[in-house]
């Protein structure tokens, strides 16, 4: 027993980092459902992090109101992002939100408050694991549910085809606003919670290589179900740990891995515990969702 | 479909715990025979083998290994052999925590040097803080990391790497006598080492009554570094300055000597790379150092001499520092008679006092700082020597 | 200010000659591929590794690392967006696996150099310099600059009057037409993953040649770069690519004379976020921002 506790004491960073790249995976799923492709993510969590963090470090807000202005105000920054890119798609929407991620980043950079390319440091650790995985929970349980009512139908019906779901009465840009909006409230949600498990943030945190990061997570746990990007971000970040016996030879091997799984499992990871579903859908036709 | 995400999130931790490195069971010294050996003490050592810092191993890495292997084979401390056990940080913050967190909970360490990046350390030493268990950081050079911390009390954690805070100020001093230095003109990055640099720079070029005419950034993401250096030659200063790491550094350098032939380059820790003595314009620069090769003190030239030996190259300064590092923690380790008790290895780290080591005379201040001289150097034939 | 102009002149070819093979896949097959700058950066070390372990002059370096980076190109194809082609998957797909690709191939390089930058062997590097009256201007540095615009012209003068070229735009056009109509697929896709990492592996060369150092790393801050040279010069488009990149270089340089150095960076996206909303195609852009 005090084995495993020690396992669990040595590896509970990295629990709480799963839970976390969860939250987020789940943040791009959710636009990625509404056939959007999002790599702006990365810069609301940052965005979240830093206003709950200095909101903590310079008011005294206490760790859940910082948390929820923290979330809000990377929802609030997504209200103009959506309006102005809902017309772009595909390649271009990903480097339009990308843009936008990286002006934020700098942004972040160039203010004094923030401690700028030093970072913000000692930053209390009041994230427990419960509070990062009961909102595991709740996001992928709403998330769940509203895959199944309307809004989720309308999303998906986007997905497949904006002219078509247009000429049926769906109000596109909305729903596609909505999308981006509830995904950086999620994102900013889950950067609340990072910052208070390392101690520190620094800008380099939130930029590309996180956006892509995150992205890879939903995209390689599998997008038709809200279990995919959970499954992805779980598996991705545990995998450096479960690796280092292979020392330097480990980035090779999860090289490897991604690219066998990108290739060879069209609907993600969520192929091997949906087995059934996916033999369904192989038969019809209807493999890829993403 | 709920039951499925437990049963798979349950494989992924056990599957965690199958890779979970070198966990060794620990030893319990109370029920020894006396005919048993002693357990070995155990030492953490968090060092970035992968990511964007890779390349202090495996310098660093072998420094320590080095030092361990000598004590081991001159018998140990009291007959105890010292095992060091190797982390991978991967350069980033999470890792670095994880690694601590295993060496305190499961390997059980009497003590943990690293980790490599001051970055990482921001997130890995407030654990080892709160653990109480002796940290000593073997390449943070910036601010915040002994003495006064930003996460609060840091009294665990000490330092033999010469803090910029210490060094850059001999540089600047050594820098504007010889050079009859009155205005300079600072190029710096976007890092934190970057820009802690900067701020340390621009007091200690005051003190010493030099105006900073321009301040010119550049970001991590900059490929050509001439506009930079055209913008400093339009102030005209005596001297460039790079608070830089060594890579762009190796770029500022090759410009000043195209733009401004004749002006040196000034810098502070990120120059101190084994990777620049090979760039034709090395000559043009100033820095401050830890570690001097030619120093002729025997500690140094025993321990050059053996790595040499041991690793078939010339070490640098983080294996000199790691080194060294590993050989005060024995010095400790061996005053406080004791192998697992980490507030007394903690006490005898703070009576560290004129210990010889290849950085010179070693002992920590009351702010568990290294105290050590500093070797303001140039580079003449591809090797630091001493700047007159 | 001559000189800051010859400056950005420089980076805006630096630019040009990294987009061009990386905008070359993207127009032919709407392909995002991640792994450019890996092969930009296998194209340095591959010259490394003939100079300093063949001990080969730098000009057959040079052509030997061309060559390599360009079947490694085909290679790539084969392992990492073949078989995605083979069962339609979204172009996300191949953007991944060309990043895993990336991990991979990065790591092998530095198992066998280390991650830390390295300089040629003293002597190896061509270092002629060209004197104008005053101004002396560096041989490698000119050869860039003139390459950049050289190769787009040169590439497009295939795209427009050969076989090849034409094959490769019904390609681009309409996979499934231009197989119909008799085009050899799977050789045009293969000529373009060869000419693209070959343009790419050469940029990396020069690159190192003119710094005279290299690292595994040396890719990764002109891949974002060349994003918004695409976006700006108009997707589909290489003389657009071109264009894009010297507006970019121009705009660092003058934004590091002008502006307040900290929002530098952000010139750089806010422009491409500009170009996006207001004009997505781009200056010459072809494709419509409809297309995936």
């Amino acid at each position: 027993m005090d084995a495993v506790l020690d396992l669990l004491r040595t590896y509970s960073t990295t629990i709480a980092v799963i839970g976390v790249s969860a939250l987020l995976a789940l943040s791009v799923w959710l636009t990625l459902y509404a056939g959007q492709l999002t790599l702006g993510n990365a810069a609301f969590m940052g965005v979240g992090a830093y206003v709950s963090a200095l909101l903590g470090r310079v008011l005294d807000v206490p760790f859940p109101l910082a948390l929820v202005v923290g979330a809000f105000a990377a929802a609030v920054l997504a209200l103009p992002l959506g309006a102005i890119v809902f017309r772009l798609r595909g390649v271009y929407l990903a480097i339009a939100t990308l843009a936008f991620g990286e002006i934020v980043r700098v942004i972040l950079l160039a203010t004094p408050i923030t401690g700028k390319g030093q970072g913000l440091n000692g930053i209390p650790p009041k994230t427990e694991l419960w509070h990062i995985y009961l909102s595991l929970l709740v996001v992928a349980y709403v998330l769940w549910r509203v895959q199944g009512s309307s809004v989720g139908r309308a999303w998906a019906a986007i997905r497949e085809d904006e002219i078509a779901s247009a000429s049926q009465g769906i109000a596109v840009g909305q729903h596609k606003l909505a999308a981006f909006v509830i995904g950086a409230l999620i994102a900013g949600w889950a950067g609340g919670l990072s910052a208070h498990v390392t101690f520190s943030i620094d800008p380099s945190d939130f930029g590309f290589t996180k956006a892509v990061q995150v992205l890879v997570f939903a995209v390689v746990g599998g997008v038709p179900n809200v279990l995919g990007p959970i499954l992805g971000a779980g598996v991705l970040t545990a995998l450096p740990e479960v690796l280092r016996p292979l020392r330097d030879y480990r980035d090779i091997f999860q090289g490897a891995i991604l690219l066998l799984v990108i290739i060879y499992l069209p609907r993600g990871l969520v192929t091997f515990v949906d087995v059934r579903r996916t033999r369904r859908l192989a038969r019809i036709g209807a493999v890829d969702v993403a | 479909m709920m039951r499925r995400a437990a049963v798979g999130l349950a494989g992924v931790l056990l599957l965690a715990s199958c890779g979970g490195g070198t966990a060794t069971p620990s030893g319990n010294p109370a029920t020894a025979t006396v005919a048993a050996p002693k357990p070995d003490i155990k030492i953490g050592l968090a060092t970035a083998k992968s990511g964007a810092a890779n390349f202090y191993n495996p310098q660093q890495s072998n420094g320590a290994l080095l030092a361990v292997d000598q004590i081991n084979a001159a018998g140990g401390i009291a007959g105890a052999k010292l095992q060091l056990i190797v982390e991978d940080d991967g350069s980033v913050r999470d890792q670095g925590i994880t690694a601590f967190r295993k060496f305190i909970e499961q390997d059980k360490v009497v003590a943990i040097l690293g980790p490599t990046l001051s970055a990482v350390a921001a997130g890995a030493h407030p654990v080892a803080q709160a653990a109480g268990v002796p940290v000593i950081a073997i390449s943070n050079t910036g601010l915040g990391i002994v003495g006064k911390c930003e996460y609060g009390p840091c009294d665990w954690i000490f330092r033999a790497s010469l803090g910029e805070q210490s060094a850059v100020p001999e540089t600047v001093k050594a820098a504007t006598q010889k050079l009859g230095l009155k205005k300079v003109v600072i190029i710096y990055g976007d890092g934190k080492f970057e820009l802690d640099d900067l701020t340390i720079f621009k007091e200690a070029f005051k003190a010493n009554g030099v105006t900073v005419s321009k301040e010119i950034a550049y970001t991590a993401k900059d490929v050509d570094f001439a506009p930079f250096v055209t913008q400093a030659k339009g102030e005209n200063p005596d001297a460039v300055v790079a608070s830089s790491l060594a890579g762009p550094a190796g770029k500022i350098l090759d410009e000043v000597a195209k733009q401004m032939p004749g002006k040196r380059v000034i810098g502070g820790n990120g120059l101190n790379s084994a990777a620049l003595l090979s760039n034709a314009n090395a000559g043009l620069m100033v820095v401050g150092t830890a570690w001097s090769k030619a120093s002729t003190d025997k500690t140094n030239t025993d321990f050059v001499a053996a790595y040499k030996t041991k690793f078939g190259a010339d070490p640098d300064q983080f294996a000199a520092q790691s080194y060294t590092a590993m050989i005060v923690l024995a010095d400790a380790l061996k005053r406080s008679g004791t192998a697992t008790d980490r507030a007394a290895v903690k006490k005898a780290l703070e009576g560290v006092s004129g210990l010889a080591t290849p950085l010179g005379a070693f002992s920590f201040t009351t702010d568990h700082d290294v105290k050590q001289p500093t070797f303001v150097m140039t580079v003449k034939d591809g090797q630091f020597i001493p700047f007159q | 200010m001559a000189e800051q102009l010859y400056n950005a002149v420089f980076i805006g070819s630096i630019y040009a000659l990294f987009a061009l093979g990386f905008a070359l896949v993207f127009s032919v097959l709407d392909i995002l591929n991640l792994a450019h700058p890996t092969v930009f950066m296998l194209g340095a070390f591959v010259a490394l590794f003939a100079i300093g372990t063949l001990g080969l002059p730098w000009f057959v370096a040079l052509v030997v690392a061309v060559l390599v980076t360009g079947l490694f190109g085909i290679v790539l194809d084969r392992v990492a967006f073949a078989p995605l082609r083979r069962r339609g998957a979204p172009a996300l797909s191949s953007m991944i696996s060309s990043l895993a690709v990336t991990l991979i191939v990065v790591r092998l390089v530095e198992l066998r150099y280390g991650g830390d930058f390295i300089t040629f062997p003293a002597g190896a590097v061509p270092a002629f310099v060209l004197r104008v009256g005053d101004a002396t201007f560096e041989g490698i540095r000119l050869a860039i600059v003139v390459l950049s615009v050289a190769l787009m012209l040169v590439l497009t003068y295939v795209l427009q009057r050969t076989q090849l070229g034409r094959d490769l735009r019904a390609l681009a056009e309409n996979p499934r037409a231009a197989r119909l109509l008799g085009v050899d697929v799977e050789r045009a896709i293969a000529a373009t993953f060869f000419v693209s990492s070959a343009l790419g592996g050469l940029a990396g060369v020069l690159l190192a040649f003119a710094y005279n150092t290299l690292d595994s790393k040396m890719g990764v801050p002109l891949e974002l770069r060349a994003f918004t040279v695409m976006v700006v010069g108009g997707m589909g488009s290489l003389p657009g690519a071109v264009i894009g990149a010297y507006i970019l270089g121009f705009g660092e340089v003058a934004s590091l004379v002008y502006l307040p150095t900290e929002l530098r960076d952000a010139f750089a996206f806010g422009l491409l976020f500009l170009v996006l909303v207001a004009r997505p195609t781009g200056l010459l852009g072809q494709k419509s921002p409809d297309r995936v």
